[in-house]
């Protein structure tokens, strides 16, 4: 497990999608978040599904990959599909056997849920794919910048999400140390009753706690050294540029959702 | 050494909100109630944060820790509902903590304050899950609408006692680190708000 979450979910590629700004990226998903509840017809959720059918296409990731990240939600989407089914009683009867009655607008309600659960879950899962969270970071920085003017310390918020981030895998590595040390001395906190479970975890959370602030002493100095005054006029490593991919693919979007509004039903 | 505490403290709540996001990986359910109700040691971390740097620093680790488990496993319903309720739940649990110790910094203020924090994560989360959480839910996921009484017997029988039982859980814990790290904790205290 631990391997595994390294590095998140993303996925290094060259394709239309990873090649996107983060913020158009970010910018997108949001909007398209709001366009999923205009969808009301058949047509327009058919519309919806085939649009995150072509942005997955464009963004080239591995359709295995994403049905792998839609397992624990897949059991959502079934659970809420037959929520509809047996409990919408609308429309004509479509099928009858014994207790069971399943009627049409239980069944379109179903599908429609259904699609709706899908095209958000695979939308905001591509995102997290193509776009490394240091860069989605860096996006939103960006994108709250103007928050700035209400004193909201949004540089500061985004350092702390930086440095989070850089230290997810380091932590992961102390926390497996320590586990596997205290495995060793017999003590588990994957098993065992409440009662041994807690005992198992304060062992664990100690040397976690000292050394962050051990780290944190540390890397401030080492900052400081380095000269970081804060967010004024700093400058950056990492350049995020806006070029005409972005703005087409805010276009597309643009499109879709005056599509959608004229097929509402 | 005064003068970069601002930076020490921030970067201390970066490394606590990233043990914080970790220690929710490790999250199981609690076998009578319903599985999207889960326990998990994330809220530890942020009371350490809490204690030693103050209100708002508990409030950032339990906001970043959320932010960060967004970005890393997304969620079911785009929205994220799951996780503005966690975020809720962990400033209803970690304030009273905060303002008791702060008064009372032993053992018994420390009781004391979990106690007070388990009953307003149960009875806050109860009411917030009411007015705002179950029926964002129903409106997201297009839930078949529950009525006022069916929404009643879900908090009173799954909502209320399993936040009465996490918060029994987490102060289990926080209080055996007490007992070792409590040294430790003031300490770290005289650095940050001394």
């Amino acid at each position: 497990m631990m391997e595994k979450m390294v590095f998140g979910r993303y996925i290094p590629g060259d394709s239309f999608v990873h090649r996107l700004d983060p913020r158009s990226k970010l910018i997108f998903v949001f909007i398209f978040i709001a366009a999923v509840f205009l969808a009301n017809s058949t047509v327009s959720y058919a519309l919806l599904l085939a649009f995150t059918l072509m942005s997955i296409f464009a963004s080239k990731v591995r359709i295995g990959f994403l049905i792998g990240g839609l397992k624990p939600v897949m059991f959502l989407i079934a659970f809420t599909f037959l929520l509809h089914i047996f409990f919408t009683k609308e429309g004509d009867l479509l099928f009858e056997l014994g207790f069971l009655k399943i009627y049409e607008e239980g069944l379109r309600q179903g599908i429609y849920i259904s699609v709706r659960f899908l095209v958000l879950v695979l939308m905001t899962s591509l995102l997290t794919l193509t776009t490394s969270p240091i860069s989605i970071t860096d996006g939103l920085e960006v994108l709250l910048n103007p928050l700035k003017k209400v004193k909201f310390p949004v540089h500061e918020l985004a350092l702390m999400m930086s440095i989070s981030l850089r230290f997810i895998p380091t932590l992961m590595d102390e926390t497996d140390k320590i586990l596997k040390a205290q495995l060793a001395r017999g003590s588990d906190i994957s098993s065992g009753t409440m009662k041994e479970r807690i005992q198992a975890v304060v062992p664990l959370l100690v040397p976690l706690f000292v050394s962050a602030f051990k780290r944190a002493e540390d890397l401030a100095v080492a900052m400081e050294v380095r000269g970081y005054r804060g967010g004024e006029g700093r400058t950056r490593y990492r350049q995020l540029k806006w070029d005409w991919r972005d703005t087409t693919a805010l276009l597309i979007l643009l499109a879709v959702i005056v599509a959608l509004w004229f097929l509402r039903g | 050494m005064k003068k970069n505490l601002r930076l020490r403290s921030m970067i201390a709540i970066a490394m606590l909100s990233s043990i914080s996001f970790v220690l929710m990986l490790f999250n199981f359910p609690l076998p009578p109630f319903p599985a999207f109700l889960q326990v998990d040691f994330s809220e530890v971390p942020a009371i350490i944060a809490a204690i030693t740097m103050g209100p708002v620093a508990g409030i950032l680790v339990e906001l970043l820790k959320n932010v960060l488990d967004w970005l890393f496993s997304g969620s079911p319903t785009g929205v994220p509902v799951g996780h503005m309720a966690n975020f809720a739940t962990g400033v209803l649990f970690i304030l009273p903590v905060w303002w008791v110790y702060h008064r009372l910094s032993n053992a018994k203020g420390m009781t004391t304050g979990l106690i007070l924090g388990t009953i307003s994560m149960a009875v806050g989360m109860s009411l917030l899950n009411y007015v705002l959480f179950l029926p964002l839910y129903v409106k997201f996921m297009n839930f078949p609408v529950m009525s006022g009484e069916e929404l009643y017997q879900m908090i009173v029988l799954g909502i209320l006692p399993f936040n009465l039982l996490k918060g029994i859980i987490l102060a289990a814990i926080i209080l055996l680190l007490f007992r070792s790290m409590h040294r430790w904790i003031e300490k770290q205290r005289a650095v940050y708000l001394g």
